[in-house]
């Protein structure tokens, strides 16, 4: 009876035993990885398992319960967690015993990465982490990665110092080959309240914690393929392998029938261009306004091919529009919020650049790519995007947005100007210098304002004065000294308030409403994307403070069931029903909402 | 004061007494009502649903207060120009807490001893009464006290103590009844759908409402 249990345990995860390191990547470009062979590396537990995701990929049944069983953590352990032998291992010539060498060999991919010395990337790409590999599930492809699996000869340790280091080699931090549980768990928090709030984004699939806060992080995505991965080629002037990740990359969009359209023949680099422009024009236009920080830079790192968001490190969700904010990266500061667009533009036209090389064998300078009909393209896509958003933000139906968009464009634009006006002032006591970077502080809540001005609007039919309208904006950054209300800034109150109701009325007249249902359907669908207390960075930060301090009296349940709790409150989706688990939020969650309530306005 | 309390339930099964709420308002053609849920963090959907409820009976200015998450002033200001203020159901204490927190809860007892029409539904309308008390028992359909909170002083504006979700059973009864043995006011207790109007001196009993006094039972509206 036990056996016939066990073995049918066995059978309900063997989805897992796909994930043996192969990969078609592998077969696709052998030249575009380094590829390892690992052992198991005991010592760890599983931590933290996302549940919703697994059964996504068919990892685990649908109607597999929220537990991690004995079997279950023993399956992850087996497939996870794993250790490279690395190239210092081999040059040591370190024996492990047999029982513990997987029979697969894991690939750490190589890409562009603009920390590196070698602007080619012939020395970067993953330095710490390696591909589980692929898993298919009702025509769903997934790819998987681990963090934390030991160091690479890609990472910037190796590429500096030129010599190989032992896995975990204290004497280097980031480099060593490890992941830490922290890092773990921002992901998997920011990466749920992402992907509920339908942005693409690499998952967390689980965690598996071994001692002095080190773990092995699990991410997965429909295709973790990044920009980066294939500007090296470009950088390298290698044609060949430069085409064979393009098509590689364009055919797995067309088999998962996310590019249903894609022409077969060379035409489809033009469709590939296109749905890149797509991409990073909305993207860039989305990040600015929910305030996402994602270090965007030349090299395509940091972003996945989708505009998928991957490597947590310094992603940050602003309260306010924190526009000045960089991230100091030691040896250099990180672009700011709207610097984001002028990057994003600049990959797409390092994509332009691709596409002429592939299709003409002859690489231009990316400076011929300058004025390329599809960067054109790019600005008209991205300012569309930032109309469409604010009518968004303002609490429009996705119905309504595209109609008055698409029937008075003129006076969305104007709308977005004067919103601008508000949402750009910033403090007058300038920039300063923050734990991890600079900043300078913008003074107004406009979620506070977009959240609140639709139920002042029922109350009175008449205008806000100005000094209610800024109070109900005002942030705890502004000083006095800020909100002082001169001429100018009364007529710009104004004027928003009038650009606000013309479009409740244009709304009501296209949809042939009253003003009052219109209102009202704003104002409801408003308080769900403009709610009070979403999560910033810092909260993130304090939330897995309190995570790792509460972390021995929290079973891999409680932690599952906490970190379904805190994503139901950061839906901002107000077609989305939630399901909360918590009727109210008791316990840690209760704190959890009070760090996120108080860093609601920071970084 | 005018308040209403429900006893529970949804849109359809309080229809008589949302029609007898909306009749307590004179000379407003488009009234406003502010819905304060108990608990802001999951009140999305109820609100939705209040919307839906109080729209079909043709009402459009319906705005919600959070008062466990942040607000202005001038919002905080500005619902005491509501014709109705909606207490939700949900976690009494945490409502209660909040409360007091956002310091709502005198404003809200002024505005209604000056006329405003105030109703609450089970949580909501337990904090009308002068204790929470009715929310800690019976022992299987209770509130969690989760932050233990020891003064459950409520609004007091009425004199007597309400019970919400209320079923006709051995089990309910013997909790009432000796809750009322050491309690000196009467209890209501109302199943859903069922609930109170007080109109200044004047209460009202809409539909079947059990009464638990100095440890007995007795039904009004028979």
């Amino acid at each position: 009876m036990a056996l016939a249990k066990k073995v049918k345990q066995q059978d309900v995860y063997k989805r897992f035993d796909q994930l043996d390191g192969s990969h078609p990547f592998k077969k696709v470009l052998p030249e575009g990885f380094v590829d390892y062979p690992a052992r198991i590396r005991k010592g760890g537990k599983v931590s933290y398992f996302n549940f919703t995701l697994a059964k996504e990929m068919g990892l685990i049944p649908a109607d597999h319960d929220g537990k991690i069983t004995p079997e279950l953590e023993a399956k992850i352990l087996q497939t996870f967690s794993i250790q490279i032998i690395n190239e210092f291992d081999q040059e040591q010539e370190r024996k492990f015993p047999e029982a513990d060498m997987k029979s697969g060999t894991y690939m750490a991919t190589r890409y562009l990465q603009l920390q590196h010395d070698n602007k080619q990337g012939k020395t970067s790409g993953d330095g710490r982490s390696v591909w589980n590999g692929q898993v298919k599930y009702r025509s769903k492809v997934w790819d998987i990665s681990s963090g934390g699996t030991g160091a690479t000869k890609l990472s910037p340790a190796t590429s500096k110092f030129g010599r190989y280091f032992e896995t975990g080699d204290p004497t280097i931090s980031y480099g060593c080959g490890y992941a830490e549980v922290d890092e773990g768990f921002a992901t998997a928090i920011l990466s749920r309240v992402f992907n509920q709030n339908n942005y693409s984004t690499e998952r967390s699939l689980a965690i598996i914690e071994f001692k002095n806060n080190i773990s092995i992080n699990i991410r997965a995505h429909r295709n973790l393929i990044r920009p980066s991965h294939m500007f090296l080629y470009l950088k390298q002037d290698d044609h060949q392998s430069l085409k064979s990740i393009v098509d590689y990359y364009i055919e797995r969009q067309r088999e998962s029938e996310v590019w249903k359209d894609c022409p077969q023949n060379y035409r489809k680099y033009d469709f590939f261009l296109n749905q890149i422009k797509d991409t990073f024009a909305k993207l860039s236009a989305r990040f600015e306004d929910d305030y996402i920080f994602c270090w965007l830079d030349w090299d395509g790192d940091n972003i996945l091919m989708d505009g998928g968001i991957i490597d947590y490190g310094s992603v940050r969700q602003f309260g306010l529009c924190h526009y000045e904010y960089r991230y100091d990266d030691v040896e250099r500061f990180s672009t700011n919020l709207y610097e984001q667009k002028t990057k994003a533009k600049y990959i797409v036209q390092t994509f332009a650049q691709v596409v002429n090389y592939i299709r003409t064998k002859e690489k231009g300078s990316i400076t011929d790519f300058a004025n390329h009909e599809v960067l054109n393209s790019f600005e008209d896509v991205y300012e569309n995007q930032k109309d469409l958003n604010l009518l968004h933000r303002l609490g429009l139906s996705e119905r309504k947005v595209k109609q008055v968009q698409k029937r008075d464009p003129k006076l969305v634009e104007n709308l977005r100007k004067s919103f601008s006006y508000f949402e750009k002032m910033k403090t007058k006591k300038g920039e300063v210098k923050i734990s991890d970077g600079k900043t300078w502080d913008a003074i107004f809540n406009m979620r506070d304002l977009l959240r609140e001005l639709p139920q002042a609007f029922m109350l009175s039919d008449s205008n806000l004065v100005a000094e209610q309208f800024v109070e109900i904006m005002t942030s705890s950054l502004a000083s006095k000294e800020d909100l002082e209300i001169n001429s100018y800034k009364k007529q710009k109150i104004e004027e928003f308030q009038k650009l606000y109701k013309d479009i409740i009325k244009k709304t009501a007249k296209i949809f042939q409403e009253t003003e009052k249902k219109t209102l009202l359907d704003i104002s409801r669908r408003s308080q769900v994307i403009n709610k009070p207390n979403r999560i910033t960075g810092d909260a993130t930060t304090f939330i897995i403070n309190e995570i790792l301090k509460k972390r021995k009296e929290l079973s891999n349940e409680k932690i599952n069931n906490l970190l379904n709790a805190l994503e139901a409150t950061q839906n901002l989706n107000p077609d989305h029903k939630v399901k909360f688990p918590q009727k109210y939020p008791e316990g840690i969650l209760n704190k959890f909402m009070e760090i996120i309530e108080e860093h609601r306005e920071g970084i | 004061m005018k308040l209403v309390f429900y006893g529970g339930g949804d849109a359809e099964e309080n229809r008589t007494l949302d029609s007898k709420l909306l009749s307590l308002i004179k000379n407003q053609k488009e009234p406003i009502i502010t819905f304060i849920p108990a608990c802001g963090h999951d009140s999305d959907e109820y609100f939705n649903d209040i919307v839906d409820q109080y729209s079909s009976l043709g009402v459009s200015r319906i705005l919600r207060l959070n008062i466990d998450q942040p607000f202005s002033e001038f919002m905080k200001d500005s619902i005491f120009l509501s014709d109705i203020i909606h207490l939700g159901g949900g976690n009494t204490y945490y409502f209660l807490k909040h409360l007091k927190k956002s310091g709502m809860m005198q404003g809200l007892k002024d505005w209604a001893l000056k006329g405003g029409i105030l109703c609450g539904l089970s949580a909501g309308a337990i904090i009308m009464t002068p204790r929470i008390d009715t929310a800690g028992f019976p022992e299987f359909d209770k509130d969690d006290n989760e932050e233990n909170i020891k003064n459950l002083n409520s609004m007091k504006l009425v004199n007597f103590d309400f019970f919400p979700h209320y079923r006709n059973s051995k089990r309910y009864d013997e909790a009432l009844r000796k809750y009322s043995l050491g309690n000196s006011a009467p209890v209501y207790a109302c199943p859903d759908g069922v609930g109170i109007i007080v109109e200044g001196e004047e209460v009202r009993f809409v539909g079947k409402v059990a009464c638990f006094y100095e440890g007995k039972k007795h039904f009004i509206n028979k």
